[in-house]
Order: C-alpha cells, then sequence, then structure tokens
C-alpha cells in the first residue's frame, strides 16, 4: 500500500483521495516562504564577480529537497517509525564523523565536505532525526506520564546528540534540541511542574556549559547582554543589523536596494543575519508579510497535529513546530537585537543547501501526516 | 492519549507562538518605525565609526625600575577604506603627503578589504607639519583620521639593542597563529629580543572606541568605549649602569660582553657589537634602512651573545682540566716540562711560550697549551665533550630569548656525522685548547664560569626577573629552575678555582687585578680562520664569594689578556662601584 501512487488502476483512487487530503494552505505558505527565500539569497550574494552562484546552489538543493521530499510524501509516515532506531544511531554516527572529519566554519565543525557535491552539515538532518525518533520513542511510551522519572527516558534520549552537537561545538542546535523535547513532552501530556523543573535543571546546568563553550560563544552571548563590550567584534554584527533593519522603515528601500555599505557590514548576511536584509529592503510591512506566512505555516502545522491518526504522527507534528518556531523566533530575535547571537538559521529564508533540505523534508513530513489522518477505507 | 489534553496544550502552543512573533513584530515596529528615522540616517551616512585605541605598551625597565623602553605620543595617521568617496584620487594625494609608495598604499588598503570599518593605519610617528598639511586637505580625504598613539621609544637607543629587540607590524603568518589571542592586523608586535619574547605581556588589550561621526566624518557622539588596558612592566635583571660601563668598554669593535649573577643566572648587563637603533622600527621600518641592516657586512642585527658560535680558545681548558683532575689523571702538583712544543708522531704544535718547569695548576694559570695537549691524550674525546656538554657546552642555555644558538661540542660520532671523516689525534688536541670545531656563545661560557663560582649549578640564564601589571602588583616572577649539576668531585672544584684565581694573581691576566677586590678567570686567544684571534677573558668576583661573572670576546682583536680583560675589569669596577683606574693604567 505504501506505493500505491506507482501501482496499476485499484490503487488509483486511494491515492487521490490521499491526495485530496493535502493541506493546501501549507503548500502554499511554503512555496512562498521558498520563494521569498530563493529573492533574499539573490539579493544578499548578487555583489560578487559571480552574482548566481549562490542562488544556483540554493536552486540545486531546493530541487534535490523536492524530490526527496516527494518520496517522502509517497511514503507512509508509519513506516519512518518503524525504521525509528536506525535512524537514531546513523544520527549519532554522522554527528560523530563531523567531530572527526569536520571542516571548521567560523571556529567550529559542522561540516562535512562531500567533494564535489559541496559540503553537508548533518546537524542541520539531525534536528529532523531527533523530531522522529523522539516522536517514535514518546508513543512506544504513552504515559501518563506522571513524575519526573517518567520524562527521563526522554531527555536521555536527545542527550546523547546533543552532547555531540555541543563539541562541535554549535550551541545553537543544541538548544534547538531543548525546544524540541520540551514541546513534544508538553504536547505529549507531560505534567507542567514536571518541565518545569526541567527547565530549571537546565537553568542550573548553564554554568557548566558555560565552559564548554567557545571564547567566541561566550564573548557573543556577553556582548548580547552589553553590545559596548566589544563594538568591533560580536557587538558590531548586532548594532549593524539594527541598522540595516532599522533603516528600512516602513516600506523599505526596495528590493535590491539595501545599502550597499551596511550589506557588507552586516556579517553572516546571507545566512544567519538574512532577516536583516529582509528588514532593510522590504521594511516593516515585508517583515511583518515573513512573520505572517510563518505564523499561518506554524498553524496548519499544529492543525495537523490534531487531526493526526495516532500519537506518533501527532508528535512528530509537535515537534516540527517547535523546532521552527524556536528558530524563528531565536533568529529574528537576534537581529532585532532581542536575543543572543547563537548562529542557527531562519529557516527556508537563509543560505544553506542542508537547512533547506531539512526544511522541505519537515515539511513534506507534515503534509504526509496530514494526508493520511483518516483511516483509509477499502 | 488524552484527547482533550491534547488538544488544549496544542493551543496553549498555538497562543505561546503567536505571542512571541508579535513580541518580534512589536520589536520591528519600534526599530523601524520609531526609530527608524535615525537608522535610516546612521546608515545613508555611515554614521558609525569603530576604531580601536591603541594600548601603549609596557614598560622595560632595569632591576632598580629605572625605564629602558618607554613610550612617547605621536600622530598616526589611518583610513578608513570604507569611507574613501575617490580612492583613485585619495591614494596618490595621501602617498605624496605622507611619503609613501600609492602602489603600496593600494596594497594595504586592499588587503583589510574584508574588514572595511577597521582603520588601516598608514604611517605611525608622523611629524607635526605633514599632519598639518593631511588637515588642511582635509576636504579631499574624506575617511582620513589623524590619531594620537604612543609610539615605542627607546631611551638610550642602541643600549642593550639586542636583547630588548624591536617591533614591526604582525606579518600574515603571525596573524594566522595568533589571531585566537587577540592580535589583529597592522597591530605592531615584538619581532626580536625581550619585545617578542614577553610581548603577550607587555602588549596590553587595545580599547576600542564607537562614536557617531557627521557627514565630514567628525566624531560628534560616542556610543561606546572601551578603555586600553596599558601592557605590564618588565622588570629586567639589568643594571644600567654595569650595561652602559660593558657598552662603553667594548666600544666599536665587534664582540659581545655578558654579565650574569651566578646565584641565580640573572642577566645584569649583555652587549652585542655592533648593534642597531631599535627606534628605527618603532613607526615601521623603511625598506631601505631594513636592507641597510641586513647587508651590512658587520651583521648589526645578530646577538652575538646569545647566538654567536665562537672558538672559545683556552676558556676551554677549564673542561679539559676538569676532566683531568676529576678522572683522576692528574693532581694540582703534577710536575709537566713544556719545552714550548709538542711533538704528534712527528706533526709538531707550537705552544705560544716555553714554560719549562711547571705544575698543574701553574699550567691552568699560565695557560700551558703543552700540559693540556699531553693530558687531553689519556682524557681522549669522548671525555673531552661528555665534560664539556656537563658545563652547558652544546646545548643552548634556555634563556628568555628568541633564536639562541647551541654551539658545537665535537667529538669522534659528530665529526663522522657532520664531516664523514674520521677522528684524528690532532682533533682531540685542538678540542683540548677550544680550538677546532669547538664553538661556543659567550652566553654559555658566562654559565660554564657561574658552574665554577657557585660550586656546580647550572644556572638557567634570563634577562627578566619579574613582570608587574602597571598598577605594580607582580603577575609573574621569572625564576627558571637551574638546568642540572656539574657532576665533578668537590676538589676537582676547588682546584678549578683555585687556577682560575691564579689566572690573575700569578697567571696570564695580572692586568685584571683590580685593588680591593679579588678577580678569578680565564683568557682565551682564539685563533679563526677570519683575521687575527678572537680575545676571550671569562671571570668571576669576588673570587672567593663571586657575586657577578663577566665573560668579554673581542673578534679578531689578538690576545684575550689585552682585549678582553681590561673590558671585564671595567664591567666589574661598575658593578661593584669601584672607581675605574686612571686611564692610563689601562691598554
Amino acid at each position: 500500500m505504501t506505493t500505491g501512487a506507482a501501482a496499476g488502476s485499484p490503487p488509483r483512487p486511494r491515492a487521490r483521495r490521499l491526495l485530496r487530503n493535502l493541506d493546501p494552505l501549507l503548500i502554499g505558505t511554503t512555496l512562498a516562504l521558498v520563494a521569498f527565500g530563493l529573492v533574499m539569497v539573490y539579493s544578499t550574494t548578487r555583489g560578487g564577480p559571480h552574482p548566481f552562484i549562490f542562488l544556483r546552489s540554493q536552486l540545486v538543493h531546493l530541487v534535490v529537497g523536492v524530490l526527496v521530499g516527494v518520496v517522502i510524501l509517497a511514503v507512509d509516515y508509519r513506516s519512518l517509525a518503524a525504521g525509528a532506531r536506525g535512524l537514531y544511531v546513523l544520527n549519532l554516527v554522522l554527528l560523530a564523523a563531523v567531530l572527526v572529519l569536520g571542516r571548521s566554519s567560523l571556529g567550529a565543525q559542522r561540516w562535512i565536505s562531500l567533494g564535489p557535491l559541496g559540503q553537508f552539515q548533518p546537524s542541520e538532518f539531525a534536528k529532523l532525526a531527533i523530531v522522529i525518533t523522539l516522536a517514535k520513542h514518546m508513543a512506544d511510551r504513552p504515559g501518563p506520564y506522571e513524575s519526573l522519572v517518567d520524562l527521563l527516558p526522554f531527555l536521555a534520549h536527545i542527550a546523547l546528540p546533543m552532547v555531540l552537537i555541543f563539541r562541535q561545538p554549535d550551541l545553537g542546535t543544541a538548544l534547538v534540541y531543548g525546544a524540541i523535547l520540551l514541546g513534544m513532552l508538553y504536547a505529549g501530556g507531560a505534567r507542567r511542574r514536571d518541565l518545569a523543573t526541567l527547565a530549571a535543571g537546565a537553568a542550573l546546568l548553564s554554568p557548566l556549559a558555560w565552559h564548554v563553550l567557545k571564547e567566541y560563544q561566550r564573548r557573543r552571548l556577553l556582548v548580547f547582554l552589553d553590545p559596548s563590550l566589544d563594538p568591533l567584534g560580536s557587538g558590531y554584527g548586532i548594532i549593524q543589523s539594527k541598522i540595516a533593519v532599522g533603516s528600512g522603515m516602513l516600506w523599505g528601500k526596495g528590493l535590491f536596494a539595501g545599502t550597499q555599505n551596511v550589506l557588507q557590514f552586516v556579517p553572516e548576511h546571507h545566512t544567519d543575519f538574512i532577516f536583516s536584509v529582509v528588514g532593510e529592503e522590504l521594511g516593516f510591512i515585508g517583515a511583518l508579510v515573513l512573520l505572517g506566512l510563518f505564523f499561518t505555516w506554524l498553524a496548519r502545522g499544529l492543525r495537523i497535529a490534531v487531526v493526526a491518526r495516532d500519537r506518533f504522527g501527532a508528535l512528530a507534528a509537535v515537534g516540527i513546530v517547535s523546532m521552527v518556531a524556536f528558530h524563528v523566533v531565536v533568529n529574528i530575535g537576534m537581529t532585532v537585537g532581542i536575543m543572543p547571537i547563537t548562529g542557527i538559521p531562519l529557516p527556508f529564508i537563509s543560505y544553506g543547501g542542508s537547512a533547506l533540505m531539512t526544511m522541505l523534508w519537515a515539511t513534506a513530513l507534515l503534509l504526509n501526516i496530514g494526508m493520511r489522518h483518516q483511516k483509509i477505507l477499502f | 492519549m488524552d484527547r482533550e489534553l491534547f488538544e488544549r496544550r496544542l493551543a496553549v502552543l498555538r497562543a505561546l507562538i503567536a505571542g512571541l512573533l508579535a513580541i518580534l513584530a512589536l520589536r520591528l515596529w519600534q526599530v523601524q518605525i520609531v526609530q527608524g528615522d535615525y537608522f535610516l540616517r546612521l546608515s545613508q551616512e555611515n554614521g558609525l565609526r569603530v576604531t580601536s585605541i591603541a594600548a601603549p605598551r609596557g614598560l622595560i625597565v632595569d632591576r632598580r625600575g629605572r625605564p629602558i623602553v618607554a613610550n612617547r605620543p605621536a600622530f598616526t595617521v589611518a583610513v578608513l577604506p570604507m569611507e574613501m568617496r575617490h580612492p583613485r584620487e585619495e591614494v596618490p594625494l595621501l602617498a605624496r603627503l605622507l611619503a609613501l609608495d600609492p602602489q603600496d598604499v593600494t596594497r594595504r588598503l586592499a588587503a583589510s578589504r574584508d574588514r572595511p570599518f577597521e582603520p588601516v593605519r598608514l604611517r605611525r610617528d608622523v611629524p607635526k607639519e605633514v599632519v598639518a598639511a593631511v588637515e588642511e586637505s582635509r576636504m579631499d580625504l574624506p575617511g582620513v583620521l589623524v590619531e594620537i598613539e604612543p609610539v615605542r621609544q627607546y631611551i638610550y637607543r642602541d643600549l642593550a639593542a639586542h636583547l630588548l629587540g624591536y617591533l614591526g607590524e604582525i606579518s600574515d603568518a603571525e596573524l594566522r597563529s595568533l589571531r585566537a589571542q587577540g592580535y589583529g592586523p597592522g597591530e605592531l608586535i615584538g619581532k626580536d629580543g625581550i619585545e617578542r619574547a614577553y610581548d603577550r605581556y607587555l602588549r596590553g588589550r587595545n580599547g576600542q572606541i564607537q562614536v557617531e561621526v557627521d557627514a565630514q566624518g567628525r566624531p560628534f557622539r560616542t556610543l561606546g568605549t572601551v578603555p586600553a588596558v596599558p601592557g605590564d612592566t618588565v622588570v629586567l635583571g639589568l643594571d644600567l649602569d654595569v650595561q652602559r660601563a660593558a657598552e662603553a668598554a667594548l666600544g666599536d669593535r665587534a664582540g659581545a660582553v655578558v654579565a650574569m649573577d651566578p646565584a641565580n643566572g640573572a642577566i645584569v648587563a649583555m652587549v652585542s657589537h655592533p648593534a642597531f637603533d631599535p627606534d628605527l622600527f618603532s613607526a615601521g621600518i623603511t625598506r631601505a634602512a631594513w636592507s641597510s641592516l641586513l647587508r651590512d657586512p658587520r651583521q648589526p642585527l645578530i646577538d652575538r651573545a646569545i647566538q654567536g658560535g665562537y672558538p672559545t680558545g683556552s676558556v676551554f681548558k677549564i673542561v679539559t682540566a676538569s676532566a683531568a683532575l676529576d678522572l683522576g689523571l692528574v693532581n694540582p702538583d703534577t710536575r709537566f716540562y713544556c719545552p714550548g712544543f709538542y711533538n704528534l708522531g712527528g706533526h709538531i704544535f707550537h705552544d705560544h711560550e716555553a714554560h719549562g718547569h711547571l705544575n698543574f695548576l701553574d699550567a691552568i694559570a699560565q695557560s700551558c697549551n703543552v700540559v693540556f695537549w699531553t693530558v687531553s691524550r689519556p682524557v681522549g674525546p669522548e671525555h673531552l665533550a661528555a665534560y664539556a656538554r656537563m658545563f652547558g657546552l652544546g646545548q643552548r642555555t634556555g634563556i628568555d630569548l628568541p633564536q639562541e644558538s647551541r654551539g658545537v661540542v665535537p667529538d669522534p660520532g659528530w665529526k663522522r656525522r657532520v664531516y664523514r671523516q674520521p677522528w684524528y689525534a690532532g682533533d682531540t688536541l685542538n678540542t683540548a685548547v677550544g680550538q677546532g670545531y669547538v664553538l661556543a656563545t659567550p652566553l654559555q661560557v658566562a654559565r660554564m664560569l657561574a658552574a665554577v663560582a657557585n660550586g656546580g649549578e647550572l644556572v638557567t640564564p634570563h634577562v627578566v626577573t619579574e613582570v608587574r601589571s602597571p598598577e605594580g602588583q607582580v603577575v609573574a616572577r621569572i625564576a627558571p629552575p637551574s638546568a642540572g649539576r656539574v657532576r665533578v668531585s668537590a676538589q676537582t672544584m676547588a682546584v678549578l678555582q683555585a687556577g682560575l684565581a691564579a689566572v690573575v694573581t700569578r697567571g696570564t691576566a695580572s692586568s685584571i687585578q683590580i685593588p680591593g677586590l679579588a678577580v678569578a678567570g680565564k683568557t682565551g686567544t682564539a685563533e679563526n680562520p677570519h683575521g687575527k684571534p678572537h680575545a676571550w677573558f671569562a671571570g668571576y668576583a669576588p673570587a672567593d664569594a663571586p657575586r657577578l661573572v663577566v665573560v668579554a670576546i673581542v673578534e679578531n682583536a689578538g690576545f684575550g689578556a689585552e682585549f678582553a680583560a681590561p673590558i671585564v675589569r671595567r664591567v666589574v669596577e661598575a658593578a661593584f662601584g669601584i672607581p675605574a683606574a686612571p686611564s692610563g693604567d689601562r691598554r
């Protein structure tokens, strides 16, 4: 039944029914976000001698992402649940491989080189892998979770990949795992007081984490508290980003019309800081449109969680929504100076093939869960 | 699953997400609508400028706290690449005003293209007239900054130049390895000597200032300042008075002087001539001045005290004597006869004179080669080399200065390796009197003398004794542990000490007798292929309770007693506060 679309005539009506169940609003916002992202990537990278080089790479990943996404859509998501254990192990292996083989960028090892295929960042895919495997794990232990002890297996579930990510070190991604865990446990019925204890425990452990952080990461956090500490280095990024966003005012300076000078001074403006260019070129209105798209996307994701046919699907949907919401809030918050710089991308918009493909597959998974929400009648 | 609870919680999650996005929207409204005009103006006028404030480098002071290296304020002309409107016109004008090569300026601007908001320092220590000219052309030079920055000042110019070192702009290779430690492009960094070895203490921490500037690039409001933290003060064991005496005593002859405390290895004076003026480097040395220093046949950049490998001549007899005594081959009263030559299988080795009948102690005092040739045969090359190494020859002393040489202690294995030749008996004879392949630095010789003076401790020499914060607190104490002990019997040590005392009282160096202060030491006259012999004297004082070791070498001068001993004498006089003898007494 998983290959319904490809087989002969009898399964056809089933496939058609499934396709009818696809969420058009989720597909629409995804398309809009992807298009938005491509335009912004072009806008931020067209300055060099090869104006299309970044856009082309992003397009290649888009195509690959969509093709794989279609496959993910075609396969019943419940078969993913069956492979969760293998996925978990594979994920750990990949994360460990980064530490061993990784190419470092800006002081952190996050990449594995795939030769001519470019670079590949396992920590992006790991986010989705965590969502799927944790959803399976929670579906297998449905609770009710009546004490903190009931939550410990799930804590252990993310602890190992989290430590590996932390070693890269990638503070932002490690925090994403925390957000995914909290969101899924909350939806999964954990008691509020246990979740509060978990959060408090994490806060108590943070001084320990401080020692693990690299010097540049500590500086970023300190600078967030007081940008004037390092106006030339990390603090400079925040200030320049605020100048870029703020100078966009209501309508923005117009697409591709951002002051080139300022663009150059916003660090990583095509990746983590791409939103500052959105703010500069498209203004408050453009930023609100983007926020609206994200909200719609997230709300549809939660809707799918509600209608999902089983606990695995529901929790996976919640996990994806938690992950994307955390990215959006932290990333945009960072560019306007209300969140520390942790180096996590803006979903669909930031330049980066691994992240884009991960987002496309997450969307495909959501659609998959959504379209199989009804019992299929024979 | 409790359906109702699940749906309720999802509703809460949705509300939470909506709330967070609303906060973002509010913040955007604040930044883009409320403060939008302000940020727009900042962006249009490039109205924000961040520059670093150069930290004053730490002082270098002598053992009594007298500054030897300090800083003075000077003008620096820099340019902010991002604020240059018409580089094509600006660069040639600026280059002309500052007397720089326009291509050089263009190259340096291009090198910092990835950080266009950081000023590129084009010229330091710019004369006042030039600053005035730059200020006059201000309208044609947007993005050009004139700043007052500390510039390194070597108060006594070329005094102790090699030991102090000099500064230079950080190289690309250095930048790559040091960036993590906070070094930035265009910074000055210690390139040699103490400036290099103690750079991390001396450099301090640069401050930063962030200002809003008007359309002409004039700052009108400071947004944030991080003050510069001055570097730490480096305290030397050097005594300025002794150093000056040593510099003067060596004069303009090529050579080196080392004065050291035999108890702990603290360097009291260290001279290498010819020297250079480190001040030439302080504001960035011109290419012409640099290449003339490099090409000077007298090699002023070499620190002869720690990098010069010289044959030691008879100073090496300290090693040969300890080996012969310690192996029990001779005692101080062993009688010898010196006919003025030594016959090695028909090959005649000539001594400088015929000493006639004498005992071993006299042989040390008179520096009789025939006696040392005679004893060197039974001692043998391996033992000679072993004792030489025990005295620290052939290895770095570990002084806290860069690029120290090892010197050479030859033995048959070494000769086979380096020259692919067998060891001949003549090589043993040459080694025994510090000729042939033996090479040592003046510092190594000083340490060897210190070991005799202090009874066998092989101290680790060090120029710095302490690092203090600008407020005067001790940040680091430099007291390196000794490198080991010279394992000879107390008797042997006593004979060596008596022998070195006899050199002065009744031997080759009677010229160094100072009334009221007993000096002990050894002369050396090292033949070499470059001309006249190198003159050595290596000694310590007072002979019975040594407090100072002094070694002097004068290249291609002649006899050690005649040319090197007087230098040591003047250094000892300065160190012990003895008024210098009338000049007629000195050669």
